[in-house]
């Protein structure tokens, strides 16, 4: 045995000793976080020193960027800064990260030390921060500028002051039943995820914790009660979301907007879709969130990591296709809003914009074949 | 003096007395308005109907639960978690203790998160059901929302204060439940204390008739 492969085996079983230590953490962290007061002497302890000056992400992420002298690359791992010098715990850490073939961490991957968590790191703070912030940006802008150019959508006919019944009161109450849940979960979701890169700069870091954990708090709180409203509201709702021949001929006619008049059901094809965004992604929503919520559901790391990136997504996703439902559905249509607050809406309302359900209620024709290709016709259409 | 120690201290004392002297005085001078004599002679007991009326009204009658469940399950689903949430809280319960001396077991947390989950579930579908429903919208006033809103404050400010890390949430806390204490009195959020006299009359009324109620 030469000196060179004792000291590499040494390495080796340091660091699978460091290994063992470090899977101890997570059982710590987790007794930590789920105690109602954390030990007054949890800092010097470094139960909490994620959030320090020189936290544990410190010090890795000065690690990883601080040397490298043009070393190979580890497959899956960042490239790390060329030019720097090297210091003997760069070496150290090479030694790790390369390891040897049999020797496996959790990650399944042939090293000693995974990477998984770093790379999940930067790609949450450089990837989902900032792009969902600037998409729900471009979304809110783009709703203005629809709002400014196109102005409320009248009733071509104006209001007959004659009433259809459209959903009943349970419809209702499961639709602002998950209304409110969702709206209390996307503003305690959003202050989490952007708390530190938008309000902290704002309000300060001191503020800015006290406000993220009290959301915390209330996500986790609210959460089972989102689930609840969004099984209520899949359950109720189903019933007409299912896509017809009708939805077809609306998206030819871009709903309508492509001129011609675009027949529809109780629901149009815009409302089924975003029924159905609502069914995938809140259970999508809902499954990703109780796995954060309920961690040890599996020990897999990377469920956990995947969980973090698609709760976050689907949240935007939700939060734009929301923004835009509120949007037609309350002041950017007349008359759209009485469905939901009335339990009924204006006849004219439901022969421009539902012809075809409201033949099917009415038993009288909705008379839509001489103004089809109006241009007054085609800018109107559409409903929330 | 820190603001927690104001919401704890001299406001706590001022809205607890207000609370307990304005809702006592109400209730007395409710029980003193007392009625007209019945002359007629009575067919049965005022007060086993006084007692029926108070249990019957616990259950719906007939076709009202099958028209009325959801509401129905808000209802209770509500005020049965808010009454958990009050009295069986681990930091309800120290807090009530400091005053009185007085303490009892409390829920273990994730009965206590469960009970705070059916009751916000519960308060959202009632105050749904006060602007979706055109009856219920038109007799609704101001004094409604307030209270609901007040309550839902109370609860949800007590909610994101649970993990007990910071004072500033629990003294927002504090400052919502002394408002709601304030505002108590004076609001139907009296219901809570009169809810069994008027069901009461009505039961003791008929009871007295020798009807059920």
């Amino acid at each position: 045995m030469t000196m060179i492969s004792f000291y590499r085996r040494s390495l080796t079983l340091l660091s699978a000793i460091a290994l063992i230590f470090a899977t101890m953490m997570p059982a710590t962290l987790a007794e930590a976080q789920s105690s109602v007061r954390p030990p007054d002497n949890a800092v010097n302890q470094g139960l909490t020193a994620p959030l320090g000056a020189q936290s544990d992400a410190d010090i890795w992420r000065q690690l990883k960027h601080g040397g490298g002298d043009g070393a190979a690359a580890i497959p899956g791992d960042i490239p790390m800064v060329p030019g720097r010098p090297q210091s003997l715990i760069d070496t150290f850490l090479e030694e790790i990260r390369g390891g040897e073939s049999g020797i496996t961490s959790d990650s399944g991957q042939a090293r000693v030390m995974q990477v998984l968590g770093e790379e999940w790191r930067l790609f949450r703070r450089d990837v989902i921060l900032p792009y969902a912030g600037w998409i729900l940006v471009a979304v809110v802008a783009l709703i203005a500028l629809f709002g400014l150019l196109r102005g409320k959508i009248k009733i071509r006919d104006g209001r007959s002051g004659t009433y259809i019944p459209r959903f009943s009161m349970a419809h209702r109450i499961a639709h602002w039943f998950l209304a409110v849940s969702f709206i209390l979960m996307a503003i305690s979701g959003l202050i989490i995820l952007l708390g530190r890169p938008v309000l902290a700069p704002l309000i300060g870091k001191e503020a800015n914790a006290v406000l993220t954990s009290a959301m915390l708090q209330g996500h986790n709180l609210f959460g089972p009660v989102f689930i609840l409203s969004l099984v209520i509201m899949i359950i109720r709702f189903m019933k007409g979301n299912f896509f017809q021949r009708a939805d077809l001929k609306w998206i030819l006619k871009g709903g309508g907007l492509l001129g011609g008049h675009a027949s529809s059901n109780h629901y149009n094809f815009g409302e089924k879709t975003w029924y159905w965004v609502v069914v995938i992604v809140g259970l999508l929503m809902s499954a990703t969130g109780l796995l954060l919520l309920f961690p040890w559901l599996t020990e897999v790391l990377a469920w956990h990591q995947l969980s973090t990136v698609l709760h976050a997504g689907g949240a935007i996703l939700m939060i734009s296709f929301a923004l835009g439902h509120a949007y037609v559905g309350s002041i950017g249509m007349e008359g759209s809003l009485d469905s939901m607050l009335r339990g009924e809406v204006d006849e004219n309302w439901a022969r421009e914009h539902h012809d075809l359900w409201y033949e099917e209620v009415t038993g009288k024709p909705a008379g839509h074949d001489a103004d089809g290709a109006s241009p007054e016709a085609a800018a109107t259409e559409g409903s929330a | 003096m820190t603001f927690l120690e104001f919401t704890e201290g001299p406001m706590f004392y001022v809205a607890a007395a207000v609370f307990a002297t304005a809702a006592l005085w109400r209730v007395i001078g409710i029980i003193r308005i007392g009625k007209k004599p019945d002359l007629a002679p009575a067919r049965g007991s005022a007060a086993a109907g006084f007692i029926k009326g108070n249990l019957r009204h616990f259950v719906p009658r007939g076709l009202f639960a099958q028209r009325t469940w959801m509401h129905l399950l808000g209802g209770y689903g509500f005020h049965i978690g808010l009454f958990v949430l009050f009295f069986f809280a681990a930091p309800h319960i120290a807090f009530i203790e400091k005053f009185t001396g007085l303490s009892w077991p409390a829920l273990p947390r994730w009965g206590f998160i469960i009970a705070a989950e059916i009751a916000f579930a519960g308060l959202i579908v009632l105050w749904v059901r006060r602007f979706s429903d055109p009856v219920m919208r038109l007799i609704s006033d101001w004094d409604d929302h307030i209270g609901s809103w007040l309550t839902f404050l109370v609860m949800l400010t007590g909610c994101l204060a649970l993990q007990e890390a910071h004072d500033s949430l629990r003294a927002i806390h504090m400052l919502f439940v002394n408002i709601w204490l304030i505002y108590f009195p004076f609001s139907r959020l009296m219901h809570g204390f009169t809810f069994f006299l008027s069901r009461g009359a009505t039961g003791a009324n008929y009871g007295r008739k020798g009807m059920n109620p």
